[in-house]
Parts: C-alpha cells; sequence; structure tokens
C-alpha cells in the first residue's frame, strides 16, 4: 500500500488540510483500475466509514495475490468540514462536488476539485459514495445520469436492489460523476442515507456490493454471494408523498419494506398538542425507497417515495 | 397596494413560513394592457441591500400612487427563514435556490418554493432580481447579464443607473438561475449584484432606485415629471474581467476602502499572518481598470477571491 499525498492547503488558524489517497497495486498491470472517493462532504458520516473500512479491507483482509488491478481510495476530502459538523467548504459553505472538473487558478473548492480530479484521472472505473443531497433515509441504490457516457450494465454489477438512472440537470455537469465520465472513466455514484450514524448492516451492504462489483469487473478475485438484479427506475416508477401536515414525523415503515395501497406507512402528530393529525397512506402497491430523515417535517415536504409494483 | 401570499408552508412548530409579493397598480385602470415589472431579492437569505430598494420603491410608489400605470409587484424576502436567520441557503435543506430554479410541484421543498416564485413572476414584462453578492465581497452597482439573452436586456441594462454591466458567457450551472429560467418565459430579466452580504449601502440604494425609477418611466410603468438622470455604465463588451486569487491563506487587509478606479502596479492589499507578524504576499493590480469586486471578508485560503478588475482587453487573461 501506498499513501498519496493528493493536496495540501494551509489555513490561518487551522492545521494544514491533507488530503490522502491510499493506493493498493494489483499483480496484474493490464487488469481495470478503480478509484474509490468516500466523503466528499462534512457529515457524510457513511461514506466516510464505508471507504475507510475498504481500507482496511485491502490493507489488513485480502491476500495480495487476489488483487489483479489497482485500488485507489480516498476516504476523505472535506476533513475541515467534517471535523466541526459542517456539510460544505467551512469557510464560503460551497459544495466540492459542484466544482468539478475543476481549475488550478480558480477558487479554493475549485482547486480543490482540480487536485482531487487529477489524482483520479485514468481509472477504468469509479465510484463515489454520495450522501442524499435532501434529508432523507433510504436504501443504498446507484445513482446514473443519463449523460450518453453511462454504463447501465455495469452499474447492475454492484446488485443493489435499485438504480436511480437519472435525467441530468444543468447543475449536475459539475459533478464529479458527470465529469469523471467525459474523462472517459466509467462512473457510478452510491447513494448513502444522510443520517449521521453509522448504520453497520448497511455500511456493510454497500462495501459487498463494491466487492462484488470488483470481482465481476475482474478488478479482484474475491467471491462473495450474489446480489439482486437490480431494478432501473426513473422518475415515473417512483411516486412522491408530500406531507399534508407539518408536526412530528413518525415513518412506520423502513426503506426497503412493501407496503400496500392503502396501508398506513407513517403519521404526523401536532407537535404542541400530541395527538396525531395525520396518517400516510401508500398511494400504491410498492416498495419504500427513502423516508424523510428529521422527526420534524414541514408542510408539503416529501416524506416517502415509493417504487411502484405491480 | 395589497400584500398576498404566493407560497406557504406550515413549520412543524406553531409557524407558517411564507413567500409573501406586495402587488401596486394604478386605482383607475384603462383599457390597454398594463406592463408589469416584478423586483425580487432575498433568493440568498444573508443578501439584504434589495430589500433596502425594494422599501425606498415602496416608498415611493405609497407617496406617487397617482403616476403608477403599470402593476409593479415586489418580493422582497423570497428565501424569508434565510433572511431571518442570516442563512444564505434555503435552511434545514441547504440549498441554493438561485441553483434550484425551475423546480416543480413535486420536488422537495426549496424546488417547490422557486416553482411558485417562477410561476408568480411569469407573465412580466421585466424583472429585476437583485442580489448584494455575498458576505466576502463588496461590489459595486452592477448589472450581470448572460450573453445568450444579452440582445434583449443589455439596453434595460443601461437604464437602471448602474456603474457596470457584466456580460458573461452561458454557464450551463447558470441555467437554474431564477434570470434564465425567467429570461427563457420570455419576461426580460435582469440581475443586480451590489454592496455586501449582510449589509446595508444607502448610497447604493438610492442609485438604484433612481434606475428602476427611470426604467419605469422609459417604459410607461410610471409617468412623471420628475428627470432620472442615469450615470453610463462601464460594460464588459469593451474590455476584459480580471480575477485575483489570494496566493496563500491568510488575513487579507486591504490597502483601499472600497471599489476604485486603480492603475496597474496599485497595492490592493497584503495577506498576513497574525501569529508570526509576515506578509505572506502583497497583492498588486495587474492593469489599470476598475475595481468592481473587493475582498470584504478578512480570512482568505488559497484561491479565495480579493479582487475583480474590468481593464482594457489585453489577451493576457
Ligand atoms: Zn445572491
Amino acid at each position: 500500500m501506498e499513501k498519496i499525498e493528493i493536496l495540501r492547503i494551509e489555513s490561518l488558524s487551522r492545521d494544514p488540510l491533507v488530503v490522502e489517497g491510499y493506493l493498493f497495486k494489483g499483480t496484474n498491470p493490464n487488469a481495470p483500475k478503480i478509484a474509490i472517493v468516500g466523503a466528499m462532504e462534512g457529515e457524510s458520516i457513511l461514506p466516510l466509514y464505508c471507504a475507510s473500512t475498504l481500507v482496511d479491507f485491502f490493507k489488513n483482509k485480502l491476500e495480495k495475490e487476489k488483487l489483479k488491478g489497482d485500488v485507489l481510495i480516498i476516504p476523505s476530502i472535506n476533513h475541515y468540514a467534517l471535523n466541526i459538523s459542517k456539510r460544505f467548504w467551512p469557510l464560503d459553505n460551497t459544495d466540492i462536488n459542484m466544482m468539478f472538473p475543476g481549475y488550478e487558478l480558480g477558487e479554493t473548492t475549485q482547486r480543490i476539485a482540480k487536485k482531487v480530479f487529477d489524482a483520479l484521472n485514468g481509472y477504468d472505473y469509479g465510484v463515489i459514495l454520495e450522501r442524499r443531497p435532501d434529508p432523507a433515509t433510504c436504501l443504498p441504490y446507484i445513482k446514473l445520469y443519463k449523460s450518453g457516457y453511462e454504463d447501465l450494465l455495469a452499474a447492475k454489477k454492484f446488485g443493489f436492489k435499485l438504480i436511480h438512472h437519472r435525467t441530468m440537470k444543468s447543475i449536475d455537469t459539475v459533478t464529479l460523476q458527470y465529469n469523471w465520465q467525459l474523462w472517459g472513466t466509467k462512473a457510478f455514484s452510491i447513494m448513502c442515507p444522510s443520517d449521521n450514524q453509522v448504520d453497520k448492516k448497511v455500511a456493510s451492504q454497500i462495501n459487498q456490493a463494491i466487492i462484488r462489483f470488483m470481482d465481476k469487473s475482474k478488478i479482484l478475485n474475491y467471491h462473495i454471494f450474489n446480489g439482486y438484479e437490480s431494478t432501473v427506475m426513473d422518475r415515473n416508477t417512483i411516486s412522491v408523498v408530500k406531507s399534508a401536515k407539518s408536526g412530528i414525523f413518525i415513518s412506520k415503515e423502513l426503506p426497503g419494506n412493501y407496503v400496500s395501497k392503502d396501508q398506513v406507512i407513517g403519521e404526523i402528530v401536532h407537535s404542541l398538542e400530541g395527538n396525531v393529525i395525520h396518517q400516510f397512506l401508500a398511494p400504491c402497491n410498492g416498495m419504500v425507497t427513502c423516508f424523510y430523515s428529521n422527526s420534524l417535517i414541514f408542510e408539503h415536504a416529501v416524506a416517502f417515495r415509493i417504487a411502484k409494483i405491480g | 397596494m395589497k400584500t398576498s401570499e404566493i407560497f406557504t408552508s406550515n413549520l412543524p412548530v406553531g409557524e407558517k413560513l411564507s413567500v409573501k409579493r406586495t402587488r401596486f397598480e394604478p386605482k383607475s385602470v384603462d383599457n390597454k394592457k398594463m406592463k408589469r415589472i416584478s423586483i425580487v431579492s432575498g433568493i440568498h437569505g444573508d443578501e439584504l441591500e434589495g430589500q433596502l430598494v425594494i422599501y425606498l420603491l415602496a416608498d415611493w410608489l405609497n407617496k406617487n400612487n397617482d403616476k403608477l400605470k403599470g402593476i409593479v409587484d415586489i418580493y422582497p424576502a423570497v428565501n424569508s427563514l434565510g433572511v431571518d436567520t442570516i442563512t444564505r441557503g434555503f435552511p434545514l435543506y441547504e440549498v441554493d435556490l438561485n441553483r434550484t430554479f425551475p423546480g416543480s410541484a413535486n420536488e422537495f421543498l426549496p424546488g417547490q418554493v422557486v416553482y411558485a416564485l417562477a410561476n408568480d413572476v411569469k407573465g412580466s414584462d421585466i424583472a429585476i432580481d437583485i442580489h448584494s453578492s455575498n458576505i466576502f465581497l463588496r461590489e459595486i452597482p452592477q448589472i450581470r447579464i448572460n450573453k445568450e439573452y444579452s440582445k434583449s436586456t443589455l439596453a434595460l441594462a443601461k437604464e437602471l443607473n448602474c456603474d457596470f454591466i457584466w456580460i458573461h458567457d452561458a454557464v450551463t450551472v447558470l441555467e437554474a438561475t431564477f434570470s434564465h429560467t425567467m429570461n427563457s418565459m420570455g419576461t426580460k430579466t435582469l440581475v443586480v449584484e451590489m454592496g455586501v452580504g449582510m449589509r446595508l449601502t444607502k448610497e447604493y440604494g438610492n442609485q438604484l432606485l433612481i434606475g428602476i425609477l427611470n426604467l419605469m418611466k422609459k417604459e410607461g410603468i410610471i409617468e412623471c415629471e420628475e428627470e432620472f438622470t442615469v450615470r453610463t455604465p462601464f460594460s464588459s463588451e469593451i474590455g476584459d474581467v480580471f480575477y485575483l486569487n489570494a496566493p496563500k491563506s491568510g488575513l487579507f487587509v486591504p490597502a483601499l476602502d472600497h471599489c476604485a478606479i486603480i492603475k496597474e502596479g496599485d497595492k490592493i492589499g497584503d495577506i498576513v499572518d497574525p501569529l508570526t507578524g509576515t506578509i505572506y504576499s502583497t497583492l498588486k493590480a495587474p492593469n489599470d481598470g476598475i475595481l468592481f469586486t473587493l475582498r470584504e471578508y478578512p480570512v482568505v485560503y488559497e484561491g479565495s477571491l480579493i479582487a475583480r478588475i474590468f481593464g482594457e482587453k489585453s489577451g493576457k487573461n
């Protein structure tokens, strides 16, 4: 294993920000290479945990001869934000994942993006452990843009239950996934719940999926159990359940649970008087893919998303 | 004058979020179609200069209602929760509303808010979106125009009594802004940047008020005897914008009080280290021009924007 310094930025009052990558060289120079990016923002605890446990896997748990292609893991980029529980770059609140491909003469986070992007360039595959942008608890899934460069078939090798094949918005053109694709890497975002506590079961599902993908892509020779035959979803196959009232939100179902039409899936309690003022009924037969992760909910907020079945 | 809510959402604990608009219209309406102008601010919650301008405008309209010939809609605080909590983005969701347009009724809450705004402003002939830079930078009153729409908006921009018009290239990310959305829906929309976040600059407020009144008079939205004299802005059609970014992290100590006309080699400031008394770097103007953006917030990292200068085309940029 080799530790690579990807960038170093001095600070007026803090320790310098030093971003490092862990490079594991494979035994076969012709095998495909993969890079994995962990926490790009602060509050991305699950991405951080998944990436660091993968470092442990390659460093301590895998026999060296089983690794064929090179693996680069960058567990965290925005240590400054993680250490003070902020989400974005602490000084100016900019999102590093809106700065790609980066610019070496630009603003601080553009410079960070540029150095990270340079380190990631040239890999055959790329995995980005992304935190959900909205407050939501979800099943981990693949988000893949309809960019024209995406590899939907390869995305299925992870074996997640769901792949969200998403139409691009204009702001997606500055994300790592899109720019990485543009430069020839088959990149995939694994979407993680935005919870701030580590769920070891979810973390293990994610890491198994990454290892499964690497095995199926011949980067690794390490057979683990098969995953799911992924279902590809887009906007039309997802039903959005909005909150009719505001108050204290309690979900009665978990992501991944199957629900039937008109079944009660959650409730809203009056925040001052304690009585139930609204019950959420499933609008269709389907599977809960995510729910609002804050206990206090605004009126009109998206409370559940349900993948339709039947 | 009539105030209404264009978007409401009950908040979890005994309060309501609402985005408000006040409409001014003539008392007596003749049959011809009236022109309509919409003035928007506070899409970013930490920017307040627009609130002053809108206050001054509302005050003027209250006192001069007889001069009104069209419809004036004002939306002083689009991100109302953010304005009240010194939060640039939409609280809880941490989303920049000006990267969320056009939104939709089925999106997350910030997307619903911008969708409601765009729908309400839709149909206006002109819209003005007033920003105050942010807390980091001070800007002289300027209009930012996307090249794609400059044909229809440049002439209007010249009426607004600003010092500088910046015509910038079409950037995909900016497609998610209010101005791009409104322009694409047929409302001629201008973006004003002036002053600094979390503060009011009275002089700028009055300057832009004159500009808005002038534009409204030219467009027949108001009719009055008063002459509004406006300055001729510099325009980026005839020059280049130069960026000065911090070469080092440290404390930026400016050598100038505010934005100014400068000469090549003029000192803009130092980046220093208070702990050791060291000057890390001295920043000088790369060319003659007007310094239209100057750093206000002193803590900088390598890359932080210190200044923008508009100068003659030189080819080196
Ligand atoms: Zn703004």
